[in-house]
């Protein structure tokens, strides 16, 4: 969040990253547990520099290296470009791969490990998921409070084959709804949010009828420090046996959040969720949704 | 065609009301993203051997921007 607003909002490093590297982004909670090809080849980056303990705790930041795997800097700071930030370490990166003449043979996939390779089910959906905090932030202290709160969340929604075939037909599987509200119905616009416990989820009410699916939830921990309580409008249409359009908004009344995202406005606030049939034209829907990272049979449960 | 259904318990909660057509066209377009942003001009890879591929055949480093929790997702 705080780094595409920040540091890769400064137009020398876009260039930079565009032009002379080749830019990979990755949630290295998958990569550094990988017992496979790709696992190995970031867990040897990642050695090299300040971070490795790669089972206690995270690695994150920003690497650069050769082909070949051979380190070239770690930064994990999280501020503005500028020589003095990252494009100074980019430069200084460039220089030193040139200067090493260093080339790795291309690494192929090999056997992955299924865990952290999760793929969206066969014959199924994928619904892209954009949120927003409407409004009932105070007025930020500084840039960095500022652009957390106006941070929007992204994540992937998964529907199974067999959800897709009743949806098709019309009916709004149990599954799918429950799915549904515990792993996206989250604020997610400030870091990574706590999903919803299935005791958590208080009420639940869905219908879809001619094509128009309303629904109203209510969510809350069992302290009452974390609540959603929202209503449900959507549109699905389907033509041979296929979903072709699902489109839904999510409005309601969010308080509260996790660990990882702190600083939500005061009280109940505003909250806004929506979902549309992913095209695959954002490099983003391929991601694993959030809810199923490290445990998608969870997620499916 | 009617279907549906799923009721654990159906009230509705105090301060909250149902949306209607024009609350969906307003928030739809609300929560689109800015397209225009600089860090989606970047030519991201999510498969860091496609990269290791990519720079061994372009001669490039590689860029790793690994976060907890995907960076083109929530964080």
């Amino acid at each position: 969040m705080l780094d595409r607003a920040s540091t890769f909002a400064d137009p020398v490093v876009v260039e930079l990253l565009t032009t002379k590297f080749i830019p990979v982004a990755i949630d290295q909670a998958y990569q550094r547990r990988q017992k496979d090809a790709e696992g190995e080849f970031y867990r040897k980056i990642a050695l090299q520099g300040p971070r490795h303990d790669f089972e206690g705790s995270t690695t994150q930041g920003f690497y650069a290296a050769t082909s070949s795997g051979k380190f070239l800097f770690y930064s994990n700071h999280r501020g503005p470009g500028g020589e003095a930030g990252l494009v100074g370490e980019l430069n200084r990166a460039l220089a030193a791969a040139v200067d090493s003449a260093d080339k790795g043979a291309p690494i192929e996939d090999g056997e992955r490990d299924q865990r952290y390779n999760p793929k969206p089910p066969e014959g199924g959906l994928v619904l892209r998921v954009h949120s927003k905090v409407l409004h009932g932030y105070d007025e930020p202290k500084d840039r960095v409070q500022k652009i957390f709160q106006e941070g929007r969340g992204r994540d992937n929604f998964w529907i199974t084959a067999s959800e897709h075939e009743a949806l098709a037909k019309g009916a709004l599987p149990e599954s799918l709804q429950r799915r549904l509200v515990r792993y996206h119905f989250v604020d997610n616009t400030r870091g990574e949010p706590p999903m919803w416990e299935r005791d958590e989820l208080r009420s639940l009410s869905m219908t879809l009828n001619n094509g128009e699916l309303r629904g109203s939830v209510s969510l809350s921990t069992a302290d009452g420090k974390r609540s959603f309580d929202a209503e449900v409008l959507g549109y699905v249409e389907s033509s041979g046996g296929r979903v072709t359009r699902m489109d839904l908004v999510v409005r309601g009344l969010f308080e509260g959040c996790g660990e990882y995202t702190k600083g939500p406005p005061p009280g109940k606030f505003p909250f806004a969720i929506s979902f549309t049939i992913a095209d695959r034209s954002d490099t983003a829907d391929a991601i694993p949704p959030q809810g199923s990272r490290g445990w998608v049979d969870g997620y499916f449960e | 065609m009617a279907a549906l259904m799923g009721c654990f318990s159906g009230a509705a909660s105090p301060g909250r009301a149902e949306l209607d057509k024009s609350d969906f066209d307003r928030l739809e377009e609300a929560l689109q993203p800015d397209t225009a942003e600089r860090w989606r001009q970047i030519p991201w890879r999510i498969s860091l051997l496609e990269g290791q591929r990519a720079a061994a055949s372009e001669g490039k480093p590689i860029f790793i921007w690994a976060m907890d929790g995907h960076p083109l997702g929530c964080t």
